[in-house]
């Protein structure tokens, strides 16, 4: 059963058309990337999944509840109640500067889901331990590197405990050297089947973690399959040439 | 000089300063808040609200100061008709004029400060769950305030020096004893003592403002 589906979503900011007729499933604990050149429209796409984004046509619809049917959508409290679900990690990481780590993870727990100290602080202390920064608990993020910076983003996230996560190239803004703790961190994720969609441009992790491949290009699907159908036999002319451009 | 004198004049002086630090609390614990309804007020999605608040700091910002406080004490009595009523107590004409100049510039720094915060803070917000009052209240003005520190610091340091602008009104203060001194004891002396207490203030200020930027520094 889809946990996400997509159906005719349009979007436009004025006259231009970042988003035209996108149509896609995504099924429970399938990992998702989404690739294509800059201003495909993909991280516009993902950021109307939770509602960072208003669409001006078609439907999103989350686990058998609409988001937005055919353009119109439903009422603030429901909006609220489908986003919750899902989790979002930034290409900025945005996280709370005038906060340390713990109270990143803290603030939403405690003040949305009036989780108690213990329960956000046990809970706090075992995702800084699987995204490895037990260190880091009173540190605030002006002192962390941006590996860690995204590490704590994906953390926070976490805490709140969603079904889906949505990740907004969330390497594209660290050193080449960091990249790597952060794939870690997704890819465990992957292993522990966590329902996630990736916007990307690192096409290796891509196909080595992504159960299915969307490929974007001016606001349309181009091409959606296995990492493998779509890396080494690629349909559609675009996607052949986008995949040789990033490969060099 | 003997230190006799100065006490002697100290003593007045004192006493003139107190109405300094007196109208400098008023004027700062009130045109703070005041300050930040009118940067909401700006931001506000209702237009009138906004041009309401723009209009004030736009006229508030564009006088002087001076001519605010002779507006205050000597102008509104002598409004028609209704100018009788309007006759206030000169310290109390004075310390309106003070909130509402300042308020106008603490809104124009919280703006500030407010412009300072990237949309990303209220984007990570929204994901988690945060209603508005929460992202307001728990993750914007936090922010704002620190961004906002080192201006608020420098204003209030301008508005202990302002304070002396009461000599022009006639309410005896720290210059008022200071120059009356200077003009029967045809001395210098008192002048030399009023700088001194005035940078004792300033100097109050700069290490409060000092610590505040070190204890919100968020490192």
């Amino acid at each position: 059963m889809a946990i996400i589906e997509v159906t005719h979503m349009k979007k436009s900011f004025g006259s231009l058309n970042v988003l035209k007729d996108v149509s896609f499933e995504i099924q429970k604990n399938e990992v998702i990337a989404v690739i294509g050149p800059s201003g495909s429209g993909k991280s516009t796409m993902l950021r109307s999944l939770v509602h960072l984004e208003e669409i001006n046509g078609g439907s999103i619809k989350v686990q058998d509840q609409y988001l937005v049917k055919d353009g119109v959508y439903s009422s603030s409290p429901q909006i609220k109640a489908i986003t919750s679900r899902m989790g979002m990690v930034f290409q900025h990481f945005n996280l709370f500067p005038h906060l340390t780590v713990q109270e990143n993870l803290g603030l939403a727990p405690k003040h949305v889901k009036k989780q108690n100290k213990e329960e956000v602080r046990a809970n706090g202390a075992a995702l800084l331990q699987k995204v490895g920064l037990s260190d880091k608990a009173d540190v605030y993020p002006g002192n962390l590197s941006g590996g860690q910076k995204q590490r704590v983003a994906i953390a926070r996230a976490l805490m709140m405990n969603p079904d889906i996560m949505l990740f907004d190239e969330p390497t594209s803004a660290l050193d080449p050297e960091l990249t790597g703790e952060v794939l870690a961190v997704i890819k465990q994720l992957a292993e522990e089947h966590m329902t996630m969609v990736i916007v990307t441009h690192e096409m290796s992790f891509a196909k080595e973690v992504a159960d299915r491949i969307i490929f974007m290009d001016h606001g349309q699907v181009v091409e959606a399959g296995t990492p493998d159908q779509i890396f080494n036999q690629p349909k559609m002319e675009r996607t052949r040439e986008f995949l040789n451009r990033a490969a060099r | 000089m003997s230190m006799d004198y100065i006490v002697q004049i100290g003593k007045p002086m004192l006493e003139g300063a107190q109405t300094t630090i007196l109208l400098f609390l008023i004027s700062i614990l009130a045109s703070i808040p005041l300050g930040f309804v009118f940067t909401l007020m700006v931001r506000s999605a209702i237009k009138p609200l906004a041009w309401l608040a723009n209009a004030y700091i736009y006229v508030f910002r564009g006088t002087p100061l001076l001519l605010q406080l002779l507006f205050f004490c000597f102008g509104l009595p002598v409004l028609p008709v209704i100018g009788e009523y309007l006759v206030l107590d000169r310290f109390v004409a004075a310390c309106l004029a003070f909130v509402l100049n300042y308020a106008a510039y603490f809104a124009e720094i919280f703006r500030g400060g407010l412009l300072a915060i990237d949309k990303g803070q209220y984007e990570a917000s929204k994901v988690l769950g945060l209603n508005r009052w929460q992202t307001t209240t728990k993750v914007i003005l936090p922010q704002m305030f620190r961004v906002a520190l080192p201006a608020v610091s420098n204003e209030s340091i301008t508005l202990v020096k302002d304070t002396a602008l009461l000599y022009a009104v006639a309410v005896p203060e720290l210059l008022h004893f200071a120059y009356t001194a200077v003009n029967r004891d045809f001395t210098i002396m008192p002048f030399v003592i009023a700088g001194v207490i005035y940078l004792l203030m300033t100097l109050v200020l700069t290490l409060l403002f000092k610590y505040l930027e070190r204890r919100f520094k968020y490192e």
